[in-house]
Order: structure tokens, then sequence, then C-alpha cells
């Protein structure tokens, strides 16, 4: 049978997003594939160069809608060290547990997107339905359910409404029963595993070369994990594991992400904990005017070079649910960034794709791409 | 790992095992499922109706985000007109560039009363507005529908934003946690020409313009032509809306740390 290239995307219910997968086929067999990214780009880099240092967070909900906190934490961190504000240790904290919060909640996106893809309805609505739980939490303390700016330069727009962490605590406990259901509906039957093992293999080596992280990398047996490796925020102060599991094929996904959100309950319950015993302010005590909130006319830019504006650049990587993402952002002086560069890690997981598409068949192309968790927004920026 | 279902127990067994056990976890969801549904019927059922979400439980208990805390949701905004003070932060502070200031009826005639107008078409419901806001006049609400069949409507104006007010809906009642240090407005005093531009515009008038002692002027020395004025800021009333560093045609106001 003759070859030939056939569009997987841009609509397509594979792609996740907005983005083209061009497959060459010979009969069933995958010979060639070509990811093309870039229809959702917005130029989110060049546009914080125009903003406040705060407004930006604004965009990093933008980036990634479904685990915008880690994107703003990500931010954050690497703005702070250009500005050199220290956050006190209770906005450490809150910007923590948002983060693990929205570990969790974008991992249960991406099992109910996963198990769709290979053809299961009833798995996807418990996904949803226990998301909403989060995103509940999200509100109470946010004011909304996905687009949050919750955090700003110093540290956290507010502490939390009273009740919280109780709260929190019951999500918790609703939630670990569930992720057993979650096996008990995929794991517990032959069919998955004749669907997902050995599919869509990466090996270790395979990853590093095409700077593959997350947990791709940690389903080929690599234990690297930046909370672990490289502890950003207070990371050293909490206790956990890193899931890392054998086989680098979609199974091995599903089950590191399924254990990377027991995990992230076992960190919440710490950090929940620490909330409540020690409260505290969660701004930092000296936030210069022209870094921010409040926001204010800081005069005209003779005056801004003037008063000497401490210079500096920021770098800030962070285990995003996705993988390792990394900010880079350049103060030289004045109310804006110079530059900002954002890595994404899922652009570097969807680049790879030649590399754990090639030689599978046609029908297993939806359940590998969904085990990778595509998110445009963050890999088109 | 640490799942408790491990892969391929039994080998052997029959096929139909394949699929009924899986089955029997989706079963007792069901059953739970048709005493406490997951859902509500939204138009009928609403979360931000108080005596709804009183009586609400779904299959995952009582969901926290409709107790009392719904009331944070950053929804339209709601203005109060009557305390705004024309400061012109909100609009500073928008990100989208969505907030206009027009003018209202009231305040005196050389300085028309100006209150933000809001493009809805815009707005990214971010709240970095009523953060901005120092007299908390504009507050956002638990409102969320806004559909409407002509994009001109999607601008709300102060007096409607007033209505919104007016009907008594839930405010986000969280407030920014601000910083500290809240930096004060200092003078460079040789570029000072005492024009009175700040204390003018000043909204909350807590900017006076004191007289300062005319220098003599040393042989061939000429001095400057100006108001033998400066500005002093009262602190205490001062809201820091900046409007003075603004306004100053001299850029001798600035922000500072008062010692």
């Amino acid at each position: 049978m003759s070859e030939m290239w056939i569009n997987m995307g841009p609509q397509h219910p594979m792609t996740h997003g907005l983005w083209n997968l061009r497959v060459r086929i010979d009969g069933e067999t995958v010979l060639d594939v070509d990811p093309e990214m870039g229809y959702l780009h917005r130029g989110i880099e060049k546009i914080s160069e125009d903003r406040h240092y705060n407004e930006v967070i604004t965009l990093m909900d933008r980036t990634c809608y479904v685990a915008g906190l880690a994107w703003e934490h990500l931010y954050i961190i690497a703005a702070e060290k250009a500005l050199r504000i220290q956050p006190p240790e209770r906005a450490d904290y809150l910007r923590m547990m948002c983060e693990e919060f929205q570990r969790i909640g974008s991992h249960l996106m991406w099992y109910a997107a996963f198990v769709q893809d290979i053809g299961l309805m009833s798995p996807f609505l418990y996904g949803m339905r226990d998301r909403d739980l989060v995103l509940d939490l999200f509100q109470s303390y946010t004011g909304a359910r996905m687009t949050y700016e919750y955090m700003r330069v110093g540290g956290v727009r507010n502490d939390l409404p009273p009740g919280f962490t109780d709260q929190a605590r019951k999500v918790l406990d609703w939630l670990v029963p569930r992720f057993k259901e979650y096996d008990q509906l995929c794991l517990g039957s032959d069919i998955f595993h004749k669907r997902c093992d050995h599919l869509g293999v990466l090996s270790a080596s395979d990853c590093i070369r095409h700077g593959v992280t997350g947990p791709m990398l940690r389903s080929a047996g690599v234990k690297r994990d930046l909370r672990k490796n490289r502890p950003y925020s207070l990371y050293k102060e909490v206790d956990f594991d890193v899931a890392v599991a054998d086989g680098a094929d979609v199974t091995a996904r599903y089950l590191v992400r399924m254990e990377e959100m027991r995990q992230s309950v076992r960190i919440l319950r710490q950090v929940v904990d620490w909330l409540d015993a020690h409260p505290g302010p969660v701004m930092a005590e000296t936030v210069p005017r022209w870094m921010g909130a409040p926001y204010a006319p800081v005069g005209r830019e003779g005056y801004l070079l003037k008063r000497q504006y401490p210079k500096g650049v920021g770098f800030s990587s962070i285990e995003e649910p996705h993988g390792e993402a990394q900010a880079y952002v350049v103060n030289e002086g004045g109310e804006h960034p110079y530059r900002v560069k954002f890595r994404s890690p899922v652009f570097a997981n969807l680049s790879a794709a030649r590399t754990y598409l090639v030689g599978y068949h046609v029908a297993d192309i939806p359940p590998i791409m969904g085990s990778v968790d595509v998110c445009v927004g963050e890999c088109d920026r | 790992m640490a799942s408790e279902v491990t892969a391929k127990e039994k080998p052997g067994e029959h096929p139909v095992l394949w699929v009924a056990r899986p089955m029997a976890t989706a079963a007792r969801q069901f059953a739970k499922s048709l005493f406490r549904p997951s859902t509500i019927v939204y138009p009928y059922e609403r979360l931000e109706n108080p005596e709804f979400r009183d009586r609400l439980e779904v299959a995952s208990g009582k969901p926290f985000g409709v107790g009392q805390v719904w009331d944070n949701y950053r929804g339209v905004h709601a203005l109060n007109i009557a305390t705004c003070i024309s400061c012109n932060l909100c609009a500073f502070s928008c990100p989208d560039v969505c907030i206009e200031m027009v003018s209202v009826p009231g305040g005196d005639p050389k300085h028309p009363k100006k209150c933000p107008q809001i493009d809805y078409g815009k707005c990214s419901y971010c709240g970095f507005c009523s953060d901005a806001c120092p007299e908390g006049c504009l507050t956002m609400t638990t409102r969320y529908e806004l559909s409407t069949p002509k994009r001109s409507e999607m601008i709300y104006s102060p007096e409607k934003l007033h209505e919104i007010f007016r009907s008594k809906l839930p405010m986000n009642p969280i407030r920014l946690a601000r910083p500290e240090n809240e930096d004060a407005i200092l003078l460079d005093p040789p570029l000072c020409i005492g024009c009175n531009a700040c204390s003018r515009d000043c909204p909350t008038q807590c900017i006076t313009m004191l007289d300062i002692p005319k220098p003599e002027a040393k042989p061939g020395e000429k001095l400057p032509r100006r108001i033998w004025k400066e500005p002093v800021v009262n602190d205490s009333d001062c809201v820091r809306c900046g409007t003075c560093i603004s306004v100053c045609p001299k850029e001798c106001l600035f922000w500072g740390t008062r010692k």
C-alpha cells in the first residue's frame, strides 16, 4: 500500500488543544510524524515587557489554563529574585499549597481527558467531578475558578478565609479513596492493559536527549523531581517521595501521575497543618510602590532613572504538573521587566513525538498523546 | 509503587471479569449518584442563591465553594458613586485598559467628578481595580451573566455599576494584603515652581501649599522665576493615588519613604 501523510489536527479530539500532528502512514503503521505547534501563540513574553511586574500574573493564568497557579508560582519566584524581595514564610507555604492543589487538579484533568482517549466514559465524569472540589477550594480564597491572579510580588493577595483548612482536609479525605477507585476502573481491567502496556515507549536516554521532563521522564525510571533535586520555595521542609515507575510506556505514565497525586495529598496535609499553626503576614513588609501593588503612577522616566533602582536578573525552575518549567526575568530598572522568557515542558515533550510514535499503529496515537498531557496554551505561550 | 491494584492478578481468568470488575465500581458510583447527584440544574438552581446552597448536598458531600465563600467570587463590579473620589487608580491599574473615567453629575463644575466606566468586552476580572481602590467603593460581586445581543451594551456606565451596588449583591470581601510600608510622596524642593497643580488635583485635598521664604539674591545671581510656595502632604489623609506625581509639570514629586 502506498504511503501518505494525514493531518491529525488542528481540530481533532486527540490534540487536546490547537496543534497539528502530521502523520505519515503505510496502512495502519506510523512511519513518521511531524508535530506542528504555534497555533496558539499569543506573544506572552513580549506582552510581559509592557506590563508592571504584578500585571504579568494575569498572563500567567492564561499561559496554562489547567495549571495557572503553578505558572504564577514560577514567574513570581523569578520576579522576586530579580527585584530582590523576600516573601514571608506563610506566603511561601500558601504558594506551595496552591501548587500542590493545582497539581492534583491538573492531573485529574489529565485523567479525565486520558480515559476519554482510550474510550472510557464514566471515569471521565468522576475525574471532572473530583476536580471541581479542588476548583471550589481555589474559588474560596482566590475568587475565581480558572484565572486566579492570586500571587503578588512580595507575597500573596490575601490570607485564607476562616474554615478553609477544615474544608481542605475534608477534600483530601474525599480524594484518597477516589484514587483507589480510579485504579479499579483502569488498572483493574485487562482491557486497559491490553490497550496501554508497552505503548509509546520512550527510554530514559531518549528522554534526556530530547529534554523530556516531568512524569514522562519519571515513568522511564529516572528519579528526577525538582522539588527534591533543586528544592525551591520551602519544599525542603516537607516530607514526600518522588513517584517513579518502570516501563516508560503509557501505563507507567498513568502510575506515575496517580502516585504523584497521592504524594501531593501527603504534602498538602503537612502544609495545611503548618498553615493552621502559624498565622502571620502574607505580604512582605517592604515592597516598593513602583514594583506593583497597589498601583499608582510612578512619575516619568527621568525620575525612574534618577532613583537608582536595583537591577538584576531572576531565574527559577519549578516542577510544574507537566514537567520542568523555567522562567527568566531581567530587571533593568523601571516599572516593567526588560525581558521575560519562559521554558515550557510541554513543548519539549511534544517535540519528541517522533521518538515515541513511530512504529505504532494509528489507533495507538490518541492514548499515547493522551499520556503526554498536552497543554497547548503553555506550549505555544 | 503504592498502587493497591496490581496489573494482571490472574492471567487465566475469564474475559467477562475484565469488564465486570471495573463495572462493579462504576455501578457503585451510579447507585450513590441516584440519591446525591453531582450536578445542579443551573438556570433553576443557582449557587449564588443562599437558600439553595444551604440545602445543597452533592455526591462529594457539602462543597466548600457554595458555602459563604461563594461571596468571594470575582464577577461584575459594583460602584458606589457617592464615595468615589475620582482618583483614577482603577483605570491606571487595569491591565486590559478597559476602564475609562467618565464624568458623572455632581462635584464642582470646575473639576467634574469622574467615575469608572467598564467595558466588559475587554475585562478579564483580575480584580486589580478593586484591589487598588483606596476607598473601597469599587468592588466585585457574584453576578456573572453578561450575555447581550449588542456589543455596546457590554460597556457599563458608572450609573449602571451603581445600580448593581444598590441591588445588594454580595460583594467580594477579600481585600488585598498591602505591604506595611505605605510609601509617602516626597518633594525635590529645588525643582518645584509652586504651581499648585498637585494641590488643585488632589482628590482628597490633603496637599496644602505653604509659603516659603524668598531667599536673598546674591550679587550676580538670578533667582528662579517661581511662586514661593511648596506643597506639604498630609500623610494620614493621603490615599497614595499618585495623581500629584502625574500632574506635576516639573517632575519634582516622587515616591519615597519618609524618615
